[in-house]
């Protein structure tokens, strides 16, 4: 076990171990907008930022994202100190330039009390900041349909040259994991658009309700080994299935 | 024939005695002679040496050689042993060349015209450019044939090689490069022993060298001379490397715009395998190692070490965090050590000379020399190799030569789209890894781009800004939407219309990029505009307050007027794009205003001073 | 275009994500640009998905997904050149050629790009006629290279 100090109370933590699942751990509230518990952290959004030093720094103190930044004993951390939260505030600036719509964008804008954008705002900007989650997450656990196009300042998402993807299975992992709802999807019955993509969504061979869609079945059962049978129950028949079974039991 | 640890040092012995009788003739066919006729003129020699029947008694050889560093003065045509130097030449110089060279007399038109004294110079050795200079990176540039391998050797190549196969521990081995101090020219100046130790040090295996020639710096080309030139001296230096952190796998991710340094570095890895000097068992030892070559895809940030490493991998350019490092975890996540071309030539040297001799030339915390891409508003553009620790001014006035007449020396940009600019206040300022930075700019990789009166310092901090607009990769958010807040900024400064609260908004906007972004392309983004404003405030001041752009290159801030030392002679009308100068011959002429583009050709071309800027009407 | 068409081009390239950026060079000095359906056996022979492919092929310049004009004409914008006027002779070959930067003249005879920096610094500033290197390049030259070419 080694310790760090944080925000000036004494902390044990696991080597290695990163400073923003420290901070999550103690009740210590850090801004994040690109990171997601399903896939390796990526350090793009910067908000999560926090100051850390050491006593042999003698003063020197350096800005670092505590998203990946691995807790080592004897470091110092303090996680809204005025640095902190001055880049904080100047990021955001930046994003509400960009994304004004964007609901956790305009949140912490207001937190950071931040009133008038210094920037020229775009007010039919996208919503999307670019946090890399979505396109990770659909590398990462699904079939990888989507990616950023171009670099720098053009970056965005989007699914080989912007047509319905072959690849995309119609899961919504991506959409349902946007931290600002940016990646529009419909959902209406059995039947589900996502990225120009039209699928038909299988219904509970229980109740009826939507489960997935057929290429997502396939998909799971080719990847992960699950049969289609077991897809096509909602997980509100299945957990009924489950009781009724553990009733009998019991009983 | 295979070289082994015993039969090597008699080789080389043979080579020099061979080549001792011989005269060379030298034709530079780097890129920047070629782009000049560089081959016709190879060609034309050829035929020429041919025809003159040169019988059996005289030993000449006639091959070509990398850049010299010098491309303004080419095609290059030199001859050795005694540096003969022709500049400027043409195929149809060959014959009278070939004369030259019979009758001992060279041809006096094509030698090199000093600038003060408008004295030929006969030989390189006398021309101020090549004799301020202190050639160690670039020992062989020029002088040898970039695909000849005995040409290499003859010079000592692998020679330090084969003394650490033969009687070096891989730790002995980083202990040189440590005690000789070499620190990394790549730009951010790392401990290159520190970074070996950890490598070779760190568990894991295999472990990748990778030689980082992407060469991102704008308006810098010593690395591409080097790898054009002397690819051999760069093979050397990893093989070493490989050696001493025990990496059996290296890279060379060389920029797409050098095809001819991939093309000479292909041929010495072929030659250097033939030859039992890359590959299995290299000279014979129990030490193997392979080299390949990755091609960048145009991106400047993939000089960046991490995203460098992406690349190689086949993956997007996007940097990572630094928080566990690459001797630990880099390439494919295993121990890697990048270092750039100029440290990886180094390493011969180090260990042929030893370390006191590396360590005795530069400052206290910059050892050796550094070459320099010494281009822009001087008289000798080109590549220059000095003791660290040289000024600035040394540099730019004494061995460049100065600004060309007429014109007034404004600034000098270092270090790239991360460095800064300084102005004629700093130039006693001596440039090494620790002095430049001090004072708002860096050494950078050693890009030296002088600029004078007629260089607008906004335009430039825009042009930089433009740069990483770019070239950022557009991961995290402080560079990709920061420098596009500063860029239309800085567009609208230069457009005239600035506004005084603009240099508010950009000193917070460098805090943001400094402190924020997640590699040194946005964290040192700043460099470029602060400097500016630092060193000439005032000309933001004018280009804002009065709408004025003295340097005239803010097209909408300036406009070009012809007054009465116009002597009539037409220059200006003739270099005019768009022809809008008009009047008769021997008498004054006028600028139609409507049609001028405020190009500045006009200006450029007149030699009565009868051209003049003023603000926009 | 069938995908076969690149099968000796892939060949040469082992199977694995590592060359991909390798393989698309090689496409693109072959095609001069990335045709789609090289895109895709790219993305099939290194075993990735397309969307892969594409973050790829867009993030770096060297790649193209449009084919190109008969000739390129590329200015050159690094430092050195820009200092000597870069962004004039950029200027000139727009007004001339009719078409920005980046884009294809109507008639598709030239491509008009910028690079940074081709490393003949001590020649700036330089335009570049497919390999053609021209230094010391003046505006009013623009007109001659491109009637030169005609
Ligand atoms: C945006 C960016 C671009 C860079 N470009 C280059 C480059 O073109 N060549 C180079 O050698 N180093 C470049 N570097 C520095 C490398 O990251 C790295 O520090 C260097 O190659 C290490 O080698 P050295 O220690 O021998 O200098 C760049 C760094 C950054 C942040
Ligand atoms: S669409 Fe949403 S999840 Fe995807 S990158 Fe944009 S903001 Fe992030
Ligand atoms: S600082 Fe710029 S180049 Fe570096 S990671 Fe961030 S966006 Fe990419
Ligand atoms: S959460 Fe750490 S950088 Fe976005
Ligand atoms: S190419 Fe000949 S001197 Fe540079
Ligand atoms: S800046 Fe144009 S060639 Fe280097």
């Amino acid at each position: 076990m080694s310790e760090i100090i944080l925000n000036g109370r004494k902390v044990k933590v696991r080597k290695g171990e990163f400073l923003l699942a420290v901070a999550r751990r103690e009740g210590i509230e850090i801004p994040t907008l690109c990171q997601h518990d399903a896939v390796e952290p990526a350090g793009a959004c910067r908000l999560c930022l926090v100051e850390v030093t050491r006593p042999e720094w003698e003063g020197w103190s350096k800005l670092v994202t505590s998203c990946l930044f691995p807790a080592e004993d004897g470091l110092i951390v303090s996680t809204d100190s005025a640095p902190v939260h001055k880049t904080r505030k100047g990021i955001l600036e930046l994003l509400m330039a960009r994304s004004p719509n964007a609901v956790p964008v305009r949140e912490l804008a207001r937190q950071y009390g931040i009133e008038q954008c210094p920037y020229p705002v775009q007010h039919d900007g996208d919503n999307c900041i670019l946090c890399d989650i979505c396109t990770r997450v659909c590398q990462n656990l699904v079939t990888g349909a989507i990616s950023r196009i171009d670099r720098g300042v053009g970056k965005r998402v989007a699914t080989p040259f912007a047509e319905p993807s072959t690849d995309c299975v119609g899961c919504l992992a991506c959409a349902k994991s946007c931290p600002t709802a940016a990646i529009p999807y419909e959902d209406e019955g059995l039947r589900r658009t996502i990225w120009g993509k039209t699928f038909e969504v299988a219904s509970c061979a229980g109740c009826g309700a939507p489960t997935v869609t057929a290429e997502q079945a396939a998909w799971i059962e080719q990847s992960k080994g699950v049969s289609r049978e077991d897809q096509l129950v909602c997980d509100r028949c299945k957990a009924q299935k489950t009781a009724a079974a553990y009733q009998k039991l019991a009983w | 024939m295979k070289l082994t640890l015993a039969n090597i040092d008699g080789y080389r012995q043979e080579l020099v005695t061979q080549r001792k009788e011989l005269q060379s003739i030298m034709v530079c066919c780097g890129t920047g002679c070629r782009a000049r006729n560089g081959l016709g003129v190879a060609e034309a020699m050829g035929e020429a040496l041919e025809a003159a029947g040169l019988g059996d008694e005289v030993k000449v050889e006639l091959t070509s050689t990398g850049c010299h560093g010098w491309c303004e003065q080419g095609p290059i045509v030199t001859i050795e042993p005694d540096g003969v130097f022709y500049t400027n030449v043409k195929p149809e110089h060959a014959g009278e060349i070939v004369a030259g060279f019979q009758s001992g007399h060279p041809v006096q038109k094509l030698l090199y015209r000093d600038l003060t004294t408008r004295e030929r110079k006969v030989t390189y050795h006398e021309v101020p450019f090549y004799s301020h200079q202190t050639r160690w990176a670039m020992r062989n540039v020029g002088r040898i044939s970039p695909t000849e391998i005995d040409h290499y050797i003859a010079r000592d190549g692998y020679k330090a090689l084969a003394k650490v196969l033969a009687g070096m521990s891989p730790a002995e081995v980083v202990d040189e490069v440590a005690k000789a101090g070499l620190r990394g020219r790549g730009g951010g100046g790392f401990d290159a022993g520190r970074k070996w130790r950890s490598a070779a040090r760190a568990s894991g295996s295999p472990k990748y060298i990778i030689c980082n020639g992407d060469e991102g710096d704008p308006g810098a080309f010593m690395d591409r001379s080097i790898m054009e030139a002397d690819p051999h001296g760069v093979l050397e230096g990893m093989i070493i490397g490989a050696y001493a952190i025990g990496a059996t796998q290296g890279y060379i991710y060389v920029r797409q715009e050098y095809p001819l340094a991939v093309k000479h570095l292909e041929q010495a890895m072929a030659d250097a395998r033939e030859m039992g000097l890359l590959g299995e068992q290299i000279l014979g030892s129990d030490f193997s190692f392979e080299i390949k070559i990755a091609r960048g895809g145009g991106a400047f940030v993939c000089g960046e070490s991490s995203a460098l490493m992406r690349s190689i991998e086949g993956k997007v350019g996007e940097p990572r965090a630094k928080y566990v490092h690459a001797a630990d975890k880099g390439l494919f996540d295993r121990p890697t050590v990048l270092n750039n071309v100029e440290t990886f030539i180094c390493v011969p040297l180090i260990l042929d000379k030893g370390a006191e001799h590396f360590a005795a030339t530069g400052t206290a915390g910059s050892k050796g020399t550094k070459a320099f891409s010494v281009v822009g508003k001087v008289n000798c553009n080109g590549l220059i190799e000095v003791p660290m620790g040289t000024t600035l001014r040394e540099l730019i006035f004494d061995v460049a030569g100065g600004v060309p007449k007429g014109r007034t020396f404004k600034a000098v940009q270092t270090g790239g789209p991360s460095g800064g600019c300084l102005p004629e206040s700093q130039l006693d300022l001596a440039v090494d890894f620790d002095t430049l930075a001090d004072a708002g700019s860096m050494m950078g990789s050693g890009g030296l781009i002088v600029m004078d009166d007629r260089n607008c310092l906004v335009d430039v901090a825009r042009y930089f800004v433009k740069f990483l607009v770019d070239e950022s990769c557009g991961k995290c958010v402080p560079c990709r939407e920061g420098l596009k807040q500063m860029l239309a900024i800085l567009s609208r400064i230069t457009q005239g219309e600035g506004r005084t609260e603009d240099l508010v908004a950009i000193d917070k906007l460098c805090d943001v990029l400094k402190d924020g972004s997640l590699c040194a392309l946005g964290k040192s983004a700043a460099n470029p505009v602060l400097s500016t404003l630092k060193y000439f405030r005032s000309e933001y001041e004018e280009h804002i307050r009065d709408g004025f752009c003295r340097a005239g290159v803010c097209g909408k801030l300036c406009s070009y007027h012809i007054n009465e030392k116009c002597t009539g002679c037409a220059v200006c009308a003739k270099v005019c794009p768009v022809t809008c100068i008009s009047g008769e011959k021997k008498e004054l002429h006028v600028i139609d205003q409507g049609p001028c583009i405020q190009c500045g050709s006009c200006f450029d071309a007149c030699r009565f001073d009868a051209i003049e800027i003023r603000s926009a009407p | 275009m069938p995908s076969t068409d690149f099968a000796e081009l892939l060949e040469k390239h082992p199977p694995v994500e590592e060359s991909l950026i390798e393989i698309l060079h090689d496409v693109q000095l072959a095609h001069r640009y990335l045709p789609r359906p090289a895109l895709v056996a790219v993305a099939a022979h290194c075993a990735v998905p397309l969307a892969r492919v594409m973050s790829v092929a867009t993030f770096y310049k060297a790649f193209s997904l449009e084919p190109k004009g008969e000739k390129v004409l590329k200015v050159c914008m690094g430092t050195a050149c820009h200092v000597k006027g870069a962004s004039q002779l950029l200027d000139e070959a727009e007004r001339l050629l009719g078409c920005k930067c980046g884009e294809t003249t109507a008639d598709g005879r030239y491509t008009l790009e910028e690079v940074n920096c081709v490393g003949a610094c001590a020649m700036a500033p330089l335009v570049i006629e497919d390999e053609q290197y021209h230094g010391k390049f003046k505006p009013v030259d623009m007109k001659l290279l491109l009637k030169a070419g005609e």
